[in-house]
């Protein structure tokens, strides 16, 4: 009798160390307003175990960086404020989007979302976030159409496919000389519409597209089509999708016996391209990609170097910089708004309206350049980077023209 | 003759992948062909074959390894030296994969669909889908969510050249390694003991126990060679795409068991006949009508086989017993 009552209290006593550890003290958070700070919750989606995720799991490092070093400094504390990084797996996939975005939605502490890596998962998360007044600033999604559905929650510090692409035709008939491109793209709304707007300037400029095609962004057997682009004869191959499949699709371009190199956007820009396609596969394919390098920015020598220390021998990827930015632009906002409405208040719907408009009024210099958002929420900064495959390694090709 | 060599090119792709296809079929006829059960963790035993593949090529071939273990580095610098150094490590490759695989199989036989052999039908189908999900779970927490290289040590040299059309040796080896084993497997079924004994127990198990067939025995021998035979298809797979990632089997694995349906499920001939029809047409579609419709034409095909011969291509049309 005695034995099965202790049982039951020690099992009690386990369950509510677990829900009040597990959870990251979850009942903590807007109640306890008197003692210690208050608890801010930062959503991060991103794409963890499906997708691009050598993307995914860097703008996570990237935003926990962030968070880290704010919750050491001494205006947050000041602040009264504490911040808490929430991951949720996006996989890539808009569905799971949607799902994780209503799981950061009920989340009462939760203000702000650094995410979403792909634009197809972006666009209908946000519409999500904007009915909880909760602000949402993507690192990467570059798909023109996440800033044009009038929301007022939604940013990005990535420029879009406007620019991108337009940048790398020129880079590619002014500064590489090509001629003609077969154009493929992975039918994601970021693929589709960076292959489109690439192309359209290609043929402004006198290029010409033999070919196109429309692949997955599952797909890993490109051996047919890259029979039948064999057959035109390009100079290059401009890909519009991400990493995983487009290092297959290099590697299968290589082996089949296509001499011209491929070229991409920001979804290759990453060291697990060379990788998966083999650093003699991918020897000197190209990728535009957002801002300018990281090492080239004042800045960007402080990041690299507090990264290092925080996750020794890791290369950051290519959003990790952007995820660290974005998730710095949402804490000040924060701490701003905690100054306005009171540190107790800033999780409330005043407090939310404040955040929001702290993010729209940003002017603040961070590692990947000047941070400013226009009327959209587009970032002003609009530079466009051309990097190259060098001994198995990126390297920047030509600076922003 | 532009157009011929485009077609023959095309047909030389659709050869490739339908050998994918029907090594990876064979798995599921199989085991349809004695217990008249799917097993859907079959696209799972198709991956850990490729993931197990990897690693046995790591540890005879990683320099790296070799650092850290200097007693194994005479036996690496014997299988990278040569082609038959290479030959001799994909062979170790092979069949340490098939047997780990194989023995996934019959430990997966008999602790989830064993148990349930007289349940309803649903019942070891739901338990397939659970094992299946199992195993991609497991992969992701040990290795990795991402896609990892998959290195080919055959290379992409030239087996020969008909008009323009160049075939690499690694497309070579894949056709005849699966043409080797379907015919091994045939032969198998058709005249070995062991065969005569898995025929007897997919026509009647009952009987067939009555008669003295070891009827656990022969369910076994099938979830042994049809996984073993998938894990051929994963290391394949791994070296012909150049990478692997924890969820790679579902897509294969949907498409070779519609290759099995589409040749008439329960029959092996069927199941390679299907695969290569499968893998052909998904080619020429890619090649003449758009890679964006490959998977679409690939059900298409299906849906119309099964309107007009509803037993598959091979398969006899069964009377319902009354």
């Amino acid at each position: 009798m005695s034995t099965k009552r202790m049982l039951a209290a020690a099992s009690l006593l386990v369950a509510v160390a677990m829900i009040s550890t597990g959870c990251g003290g979850s009942s903590s958070g807007s109640s306890s307003t008197s003692s210690g700070p208050t608890e801010v919750k930062i959503g991060i989606g991103a794409p963890l175990t499906a997708g691009a995720t050598a993307l995914g799991q860097g703008m996570v490092r990237g935003a926990e960086l962030a968070i880290e070093q704010a919750n050491a400094s001494s205006t947050v504390t000041a602040a009264g404020l504490k911040f808490t990084p929430v991951s949720g797996d996006d996989q890539g996939d808009p569905k799971t989007g949607v799902t994780v975005a209503n799981t950061f939605a009920s989340d009462p502490a939760l203000v702000g979302v650094m995410g979403h890596l792909n634009s197809g998962v972006s666009i209908p998360a946000s519409k999500v976030y904007a009915d909880k007044k909760i602000v949402m600033i993507s690192p990467a999604s570059t798909n023109p159409a996440l800033t044009q559905q009038g929301l007022s929650n939604v940013f990005r510090v990535c420029t879009t496919d406007a620019v991108q692409g337009p940048a790398a035709a020129d880079f590619a008939t002014k500064l590489l000389g090509f001629k003609s491109v077969y154009v493929v793209d992975d039918s994601t709304p970021y693929g589709e519409g960076l292959a489109k707007a690439f192309a359209d300037q290609f043929t402004a400029n006198g290029g010409k597209v033999v070919g196109t095609a429309k692949t997955s962004d599952k797909d890993s057997d490109f051996n047919a089509l890259v029979t039948k682009m064999k057959s035109t004869n390009p100079d290059f191959i401009y890909y519009g999708g991400v990493y995983n499949a487009g290092a297959l699709l290099a590697k299968q371009a290589k082996d089949g016996g296509i001499k011209g190199p491929l070229m991409g956007g920001d979804g290759l820009y990453d060291p697990q391209f060379i990788a998966l396609a083999g650093a003699a596969e991918a020897e000197g394919d190209f990728a535009t990609s957002v801002g300018l390098p990281i090492d080239k920015l004042p800045a960007g020598q402080d990041f690299l170097t507090a990264y290092n220390k925080k996750y020794p021998g890791q290369a950051p990827a290519a959003y990790d910089a952007y995820s660290y930015d974005a998730a710095n632009v949402i804490i000040a906002a924060v701490v701003e708004a905690a100054k306005s409405v009171g540190a107790d208040k800033v999780v409330s719907p005043a407090g939310r309206d404040e955040i929001i408009k702290d993010v729209a009024a940003t002017n603040m210099v961070g590692v990947t350049g000047p941070i400013a958002f226009d009327k959209n929420g587009d970032t002003t900064n609009k530079a466009i980077t051309l990097y190259t495959v060098s001994g198995g390694k990126w390297i920047t090709k030509a600076l922003p023209q | 003759m532009q157009l011929a060599n485009l077609i023959l090119a095309q047909l030389i792709n659709g050869i490739t992948l339908g050998s994918l296809y029907a090594l990876i079929a064979l798995g599921y006829t199989l085991v349809y062909g004695i217990l008249l059960m799917i097993n859907f963790a079959h696209s799972e035993l198709f991956m850990s074959g490729a993931f197990v593949g990897l690693g046995v090529m790591t540890l005879l071939t990683s320099s790296s390894i070799a650092q850290k273990f200097p007693v194994l580095a005479p036996a690496q610098a014997f299988f990278t030296g040569s082609n038959v150094g290479v030959f001799f490590m994909l062979m170790i490759v092979f069949l340490v994969s098939m047997l780990v695989v194989g023995i996934m199989g019959v430990i997966i036989e008999r602790f989830a669909y064993r148990p349930l052999r007289h349940a309803p039908r649903l019942a070891p189908l739901i338990s397939a889908v659970g094992v299946s999900l199992f195993l991609q779970n497991a992969v992701l927490l040990w290795v990795s969510a991402q896609q990892i290289p998959f290195p080919n040590p055959i290379g992409n040299g030239i087996a020969f050249t008909i008009g323009t059309v160049d075939v690499s040796v690694l497309k070579v080896i894949i056709f005849v390694t699966a043409i080797v084993l379907l015919v091994a497997l045939d032969t198998f079924i058709s005249h070995s003991r062991f065969g005569k004994a898995m025929r007897a127990t997919s026509q009647d198990r009952e009987a067939a126990g009555l008669m003295g067939i070891d009827i656990n025995f022969s369910i076994m021998l099938a979830f042994f060679i049809g996984p073993a035979l998938g894990a051929v298809a994963g290391i394949f797979n791994g070296m012909y795409y150049g990478s692997i990632v924890f969820n790679m089997g579902f897509l294969p694995g949907l498409k070779a068991f519609t290759a099995a349906v589409l040749g008439g499920i329960g029959n092996l001939r069927g199941a390679m006949l299907g695969g290569f029809v499968l893998g052909i047409a998904e080619s020429l579609a890619s090649g003449f009508i758009s890679t964006g419709y490959k998977d679409v034409i690939a059900f298409a095909i299906l849906i119309l086989v099964l309107i007009f011969r509803p037993g598959g291509l091979l398969g006899e049309s069964v009377v319902e017993k009354v």
